[in-house]
């Protein structure tokens, strides 16, 4: 730290910012107007804005106090809010920045403020304190030179990790001795990727040339991260403040929008050019009208002097804006409020959101793309068997019989075969043994024997793989025991009981190119090994010798059964051949530049010419109810994709297991091996062309195995030959994001959702329209970078057809809604224009027109939107076939939205030539006494608010409480208010326009009948339309409706099965056990015996159902219990 | 054990759900329930497991709503037309843009000629009026609900504010002062107030003109004359007093205090004033000019016979092509003479009877 000595290469100063954390957005003096400046950004915001400034400028007709109103309170409120958040920013910042740090100055601890650290400075940490900054690992109290680190609060992985010091400075153990390093380190500039560092240092001892030492991630401590279990450590800080991994990760993702914003904001374009055309329209006749003087100015209604005198373009230019001020309403700027609260208020519900604005794009999904590992199956892995050199080798503690039968005739583990065949053998577990990343938990009780745990499985060995745990303690249980990593030597107990030690020379780290790992160890002997274990694909390519024919066909077998397949081998390196490995190693892993290009070449180089030695088998279990998902998912109309790289066959089994496939499906295979300059897009197109030669077959179900290398997206590629094709299983290397975008850009842009668990996911995920991570083993990168993360791939079924369903139906009715209640809001308005000489006279009072939006009927369609399920969520869930229903944007085409609109110009219509009507040139009351123009437009209003609200009541299926409570609340407060509104003189008032004028209106009689008529005309329309549309032309979910209003409306005969079935839904709800594969007798028990069941009811339920709707729904419904038992 | 498993599989989404459903009370289960790993806020609300009813609008909900509706609506319409046909009225145009009408020489008076040119209509019943007769004035092309014309009023100062009454709103312009004075009442629709006068005699024989008496109170809102609209307060009742400092409509020929000789009809809260200081909501409006009552209920309000209407014809129309009317017309509860309610019952009614049946036969068909 500090200068370097003298000799070191070039030193470029560079500026390197304090410690200093700053979240907070706003500093005390630019919160006013950066806040405003944000705020008017949002469009509604703005809108608001320009008509407020209009208002102000020109004489218009409403005052500008109907837009500045509620603007200022908007406005208000989110500043006060962010302010709010703000400052408690500034205060967690404050704290972060002035908590005390141990500094080494002069050999001595200094504690000062974490905001003072500066590059370089040496940091001392204890034990549970977080890392004031990113740090380069010095030493620990240890005495190997690791710590163990939990990253929880940057990834909320709660695993604690190892990371190790500098090999030349772990010896340096206190104050003193760290002072008197001398080193320099060179790395890279900041970036955000957590697990990514390139870096090295020099370390000079006395004037000797400097040792140079690789710095990976596994050096840096980060900010953020608590060091555990370790007494402390020392570090030397290198990037500090905003510079931080944790700093630069607060960086926000990029929007996704969904379709239904995209429509949203197409139909408010629409609407502009309505309201747009509407002024120009109402202008120009003006001015035809005006054309005679008599009819501009009447003797009655001069003009003042200054108007008369203003210039005639002018005029006409401040009219236009004065017909916009006027029809401004029309665009439902309340809707992007309402919108935002009620993805505000949905939060919370279901599963962890990472983006609410995607809650209506779940309902959209027509490509899912799945994740194998993990997503589709748990992850948990089940060592099943091995096979060395052709001998099966089977743990006795799976042989439960199940499996048993089906691997007769093999050699069972006692059979041994002799000879070379025994060394073999021996060399296989000893490769398995060593050849992994696991760490053993250390218990200090334990003292490191793992015998005394001899049957004791998990929570011992710690690995980032399942696969590698499941191994290890397989290979536990056929003898030999891997104890610990120490000091470099990886010990382990063999059969004997005899502990053998390895020094752990070289670790080939895995990567998902390659696909394998090897390590290099010396053994007690002094020979040097190398051992390899990998995918088939990639070993059997570089074996030289061993029994390759009879291993492959067990792997092949075994990949059909669907278990996880590795392949393990072995290489002897000579003294000198390994000294010159080391040195092409270490040369790769000091690179600064193309370190990991430079690396793999040396590992390609290295694993060659290996001797088989075996393979291994794991069973990764398929998730609970995976295959039921994917099912309901296939019938809801989506196209499931399964993305994995396993072998193919191990994918098909897979497939076939969770019902992808059918026994009737008939598997086209593409296989297309790495051709790199061919892309994807031309791989594809060969499938399709195969899908569409086999599309006069059977079945539409159409496999596809692709072995991809890497490849670019095609860009204009058509996806109708894919409507053939149901799915695709892609062996893919690195090709996920590609395939996704492929998909993305096809021709009909279907909305593409895509779910994983790894962090090999996230490209997927990011890509995909909804990404969907599940926090699973693999760690929490995918659900980190999600927008929604669920515990289990089950849970996507209910996620898509059940949340996405309803949020889509909700948000779509919310859209269509605010469109057409202010239709008949506006146009009403602009028919009064045309008989009031286009003079821009409003027909509602000030107050209406402020509080329509706000208040008169804000309230029940937010709430419609937060509660409305037009099917229970049960029939969702049991019926997916449903989902096809809102599939592709249904509910927000062209012609649902024209039939809104002209819904909304009818009513308006009605609205207002009924009270045409009745007012014309006549009196309406009792007393002989005249209404004016307000007692016109407050009825026209009055007419307005109620349709609209009952027009809503109308569409809503779920009525609770709270909605009887807001719908039948806002009309009696419209009615309140009115009466308050007109019941007293105002004091602050200058004008008194709406004194009495409801009142007396409701003390006319032919007001109440036309009111009541009005109404009712509004709506039959909208009435009958439904009811026609449902009875001759019933959509799959009004189906579902009707048969559901039935069977609801008789299960109450059938008590004793409903009470039968739900005291146990509790006691059962929790017991997640259910080994698919070991008993498969039960399940069949079940089947029969719920039919018995069944069919008790299904007489009595056809009685019912049979007048209204054709038994199959019936059945389904009654049926649909059993779905999953087949 | 079988129906262990069977019930796991469904009490999976929505625990305790279909132990609702057994209620039977229409109760909806709507789990929404995350993994077991998470449980969010266990709130009914946020879970949305409230009890809720569920009505759907099938044929057969609507059908008899259709048929009610219909038979409700009928009967309505019919009792709405019966009433407003059993209506009379009467009315006249006398703006006299027809050479032969006697107004003919009034049509383009001014504002204050003097002495007012005056012309007489006469008029027959055929049918007499039995009930309380009203007399409306109406104006055609008039825009009363003109933007400018609207708001041009000072509703403080009609409302015997001081302060408003000698400095009245900018939105009496161009009608807010007056050779430096304030005008009140100000404003356009104050100035523009209607001025002409009809008297109504019955002819009896030759020459007996029997003069009707036509009742100017109880024309207005109560509400406007009494709270609405009031006369400036100071220490004197005097008007005129109270009136100083500002000046007349430029169009009135009187100052506002000397509207009527009555003090409590006088001033802001003459109801004439009042009445026409309520703009219409279209173009062709009515108001209502006075009351004719019935003197006992042995006799109709007006008999049938000949009656002449006599105007002082002020009020100039021609200027911007309006007519002028007055009508007479007896009022029923459900106010004067409207066809559009009964018939619009009526055709509502019967289109719903009908929509009824179209729907029974779908109903049944398919």
């Amino acid at each position: 730290h500090r200068e370097p000595p003298p000799g070191a290469e070039a030193y470029i100063p560079q500026r390197y910012p304090d410690n200093r954390i700053v979240s907070s957005k706003y500093t005390f003096w630019n919160f006013v107007p950066k806040n405003l400046f944000e705020q008017f950004r949002r469009i509604a915001n703005f809108y608001f804005l320009i008509i407020f400034l209009v208002q102000l400028i020109i004489d218009t007709p409403t005052s500008p106090i109907t837009s500045g109103l509620p603007l200022f309170f908007v406005i208000t409120v989110t500043a006060i809010k962010q302010g709010y958040e703000d400052w408690l920013r500034h205060k967690a910042d404050n704290a972060m920045n002035r908590c005390p740090v141990h500094f080494i100055q002069h050999g001595k601890l200094v504690r000062k403020q974490s905001r003072k650290l500066r590059v370089g400075d040496i940091v001392m940490v204890k034990e549970d304190e977080t890392f004031p900054c990113d740090l380069i690992f010095l030493s620990s109290s240890r005495t190997d030179g690791t710590c163990f680190v939990t990253t929880a609060s940057l990834d909320g992985e709660s695993s604690q990790k190892t990371h190790h010091a500098v090999q030349d400075t772990k010896a340096f153990h206190n104050e003193q001795d760290i002072d008197t390093l001398h080193a320099t380190i060179e790395c890279e500039q900041p970036q955000p990727d957590l697990y990514k560092f390139v870096g090295r240092i020099n370390v000079y001892h006395d004037r000797n040339e400097p040792v140079v030492r690789p710095l990976g991630s596994e050096n840096l401590l980060l900010r953020g991260a608590t060091l555990k279990n370790t007494e402390k450590i020392f570090g030397v800080a290198i990037y500090t403040g905003m510079e931080t991994k944790m700093a630069l990760n607060y960086q926000a993702k990029s929007q996704k929008r969904s379709a239904v914003e995209k429509s949203m904001n197409v139909y408010l374009i629409v609407y502009l050019c309505i309201l747009i055309s509407k002024a120009l329209i109402n202008t120009a006749l003006k001015y035809v009208w005006q054309s005679e003087l008599f009819s501009d100015q009447p003797w009655y209604n001069q003009k003042t002097e200054s108007e008369r005198k203003r210039n005639v373009f002018i005029t006409a230019f401040t009219d236009f804006l004065a017909f916009m001020v006027l029809f401004n309403y029309i665009i439902p700027v309340s809707m992007y409020v309402t919108v935002e609260m009620q993805k505000f208020l949905e939060i919370g519900e279901g599963p962890l959101v990472n983006t609410s604005y995607l809650n209506e794009e779940l309902g959209q999904v027509e490509y899912v793309f799945t994740d194998k590992t993990g997503t589709l199956t748990e992850n948990n892995m089940e060592f099943i068997e091995c096979c060395i050199e052709g001998h099966v080798y089977i743990p006795h503690v799976i042989c439960n019989g199940q499996i048993l039968h089906d691997c007769a005739g093999i050699d069972m583990i006692d059979s041994s075969p002799g000879g070379s065949g025994k060394e073999r053998e021996e060399l296989f577990f000893r490769a398995l043994c060593l050849c992994h990343t696991v760490q053993v938990k250390e218990d200090d009780n334990l003292d490191g024997l793992k015998k005394a745990h001899p049957s004791g499985r998990s929570c011992l060995y710690i690995s980032s793989s399942p696969d590698e745990v499941a191994l290890v303690e397989g290979i536990q249980r056929l003898g030999y025991t891997y104890l610990r990593l120490k000091d470099n030597f990886m010990e382990i107990l063999n059969r004997e009981n005899v502990i053998e030690r390895f020094e752990l020379l070289e670790t080939l780290h895995f990567d998902s190119v390659r696909r394998r790992m090897s390590v290099i160890v010396r053994s007690a002997k002094g020979e040097i090994f190398l051992f390899c274990k990998g995918a088939d694909s990639s070993i059997f390519p570089r074996v030289a010798e061993g029994k390759i024919d009879q291993i492959r066909a067990r792997v092949e077998r075994n990949a059909v059964e669907g278990l996880r397949t590795l392949c393990v081998a072995y290489k002897k390196f000579t003294s000198k051949e390994y000294s010159s490995v080391q040195k092409h190693l270490q040369d790769a892993r000091l690179a600064l530049q193309d370190r990991e290009k430079k690396l793999a070449e040396v590992y390609e180089q290295v694993e060659r010419e290996l001797i088989l030695l075996g393979a291994t088998a794991v069973e990764d279990r398929l998730q609970e109810k995976a295959a039921d998902t994917i099912e309901s998912l296939q019938k809801a109309g989506i196209k499931v994709w399964v993305l994995t790289g396993d072998k193919m066959e191990t994918a098909a089994a897979t497939c076939y297991a969770c019902k992808l496939f059918r026994r009737n499906t008939q598997i086209l295979e593409l296989t297309t091996k790495k051709i790199e300059e061919q892309s994807l897009h031309d791989v594809l197109f060969d499938l399709s062309k195969t899908v569409l030669r086999h599309s006069g077959s059977l079945t539409r179900d159409t496999f596809s195995g692709l072995e991809i290398q890497d490849s670019d997206p095609g860009s204009n590629w058509t996806s109708e030959q894919w409507n053939v094709v149901y799915l695709g299983v892609c062996r893919v290397a690195l090709a996920d994001r590609p395939i996704v975008k492929l998909i993305k850009l096809s021709k009909e842009h279907p909305i593409t959702l895509a779910i994983g668990d790894g962090a090999n996911d996230v490209s997927m995920i990011l890509e995909a329209h909804v990404g969907i991570g599940i926090i699973g083993k693999e760690g929490r990168q995918a659900a980190r970078n999600s927008d929604y993360a669920i515990p289990k791939f089950k849970h996507l079924k209910k996620m898509l057809l059940v949340h996405g369903h309803f949020y889509y139906v909700r948000i779509s009715e919310l859209v269509q809604y605010f469109f057409y209640k202010n239709v008949c809001f506006i146009f009403p308005q602009f028919l009064y224009q045309f008989f009031c000489g286009f003079s821009q006279q409003t027909l509602y009072d000030t107050a209406y027109l402020t509080l329509y939006n706000i208040s008169f009927t804000s309230l029940p369609i937010l709430l419609y939107s937060l509660m409305e399920q037009h099917v229970s969520a049960d029939i969702l869930k049991r019926d997916p076939s449903l989902y096809r229903d809102v599939a592709k944007n249904a509910l927000l085409r062209w012609h649902v939205f024209i039939y809104w609109t002209f819904l909304g110009v009818f009513d308006a219509v009605v609205f207002f030539f009924g009270a045409y009507f009745l007012f014309d040139n006549t009196t309406v009351t009792s007393n002989g006494q005249m209404f004016g123009n307000w007692t016109f437009g407050t009825l026209v209003f009055t007419v307005l608010v109620f349709t609209v609200t009952l027009k809503l009541a109308l569409d809503t299926r779920y009525w609770t409480w709270i909605n009887h409570f807001v719908i039948w609340g806002s009309l009696l407060f419209y009615i309140l208010f009115s009466l308050l509104w007109g019941g007293i003189i105002w004091p602050f008032l200058n004008y008194q326009k709406m004194y009495y004028v409801f009142m007396q209106m409701l003390s006319s009689g032919p007001a109440w009948l036309g009111i009541i008529l009005l109404i009712t005309v509004s709506l039959l329309p909208d009435v009958l339309k439904k009811v026609l549309c449902r009875q001759l032309w019933p959509t799959e979910t009004e189906r579902t409706q009707n048969t559901s209003r039935h069977f609801r409306d008789h299960i109450s005969e059938f008590t004793p099965l409903a009470s039968l079935k739900s005291p146990r839904y509790r006691s059962n709800g929790c017991n997640s056990s259910t080994a698919r594969r070991s008993n498969p007798h039960s399940k069949k028990m079940l089947f029969t015996h719920c039919r018995g069941n069944d069919y008790s009811i299904l007489p009595s339920l056809f009685g019912y159902s049979n007048k209204h709707c054709n038994s199959s729904a019936g059945y389904r419904y009654s049926g649909s219990g059993l779905e999953t038992s087949v | 054990m079988a129906m262990n498993y069977n019930a796991k599989e469904e009490a999976d989404g929505h625990p305790g759900g279909v132990g609702a459903v057994a209620g039977g009370s229409g109760v909806a289960p709507g789990g929404v329930g995350a993994g077991k790993s998470r449980k969010p806020d266990n709130t009914a609300f946020k879970q949305q497991r409230l009890p809720a009813w569920q009505p759907i609008l099938t044929a057969g909900t609507v059908l008899p709503a259709f048929f009610i509706i219909g038979l409700i609506f009928i009967p309505i319409g019919i009792g709405i037309f019966v009433t407003s046909n059993n209506i009379r009225e009467y009315e006249i145009d006398y703006t006299g843009t027809d050479s032969a009408s006697p107004c003919n020489k009034c049509l383009n008076v001014s504002w204050n000629s003097t002495p007012p040119c005056t012309c007489t209509i006469n008029f027959t019943l055929d049918h007499p009026f039995e009930s309380n007769v009203f007399m409306y004035y109406g104006l055609s092309n008039f825009y009363q609900n003109h933007r400018r014309y609207v708001k041009s009023r000072d509703d403080s100062q009609l409302n015997g504010d001081n302060s408003s009454l000698h400095y009245p709103s900018k939105e009496c312009e161009p009608y807010r002062t007056s050779e430096d004075k304030p005008i009140a009442p100000c404003g356009a629709i104050a100035n523009s107030m209607f001025n002409d006068t009809l008297e109504l005699y019955r002819i009896d024989g030759e020459e007996t003109r029997t003069p009707i008496h036509l009742n100017k109170k109880g024309i207005a809102w109560w509400t406007d004359k009494n709270v609405k609209f009031r006369n400036p307060t100071g220490d004197t009742n005097n008007l005129t007093a109270l009136f100083h400092g500002t000046t007349k409509p430029i169009n009135w020929p009187k100052p506002v205090y000397m509207l009527d000789s009555e003090p409590d009809n006088n001033g802001f809260i003459n109801e004439d004033f009042i009445v026409w200081m309520r703009t219409a909501a279209l173009p062709t409006f009515r108001k209502l000019y006075r009351l004719i009552e019935k003197k006992d209920n042995l006799q109709p309000a007006l008999a049938a016979g000949n009656y002449s209407l006599e105007i002082a014809y002020n009020y100039p129309v021609h200027s911007f092509d309006g007519r002028k009317r007055m009508i007479l017309s007896t009022i029923s509860w459900m106010g004067g003479k409207n066809p559009f309610l009964g018939i619009a019952y009526i055709t509502v009614g019967s289109i719903c009877f009908f929509l009824g049946v179209v729907l029974l036969i779908i109903h049944h068909k398919y």
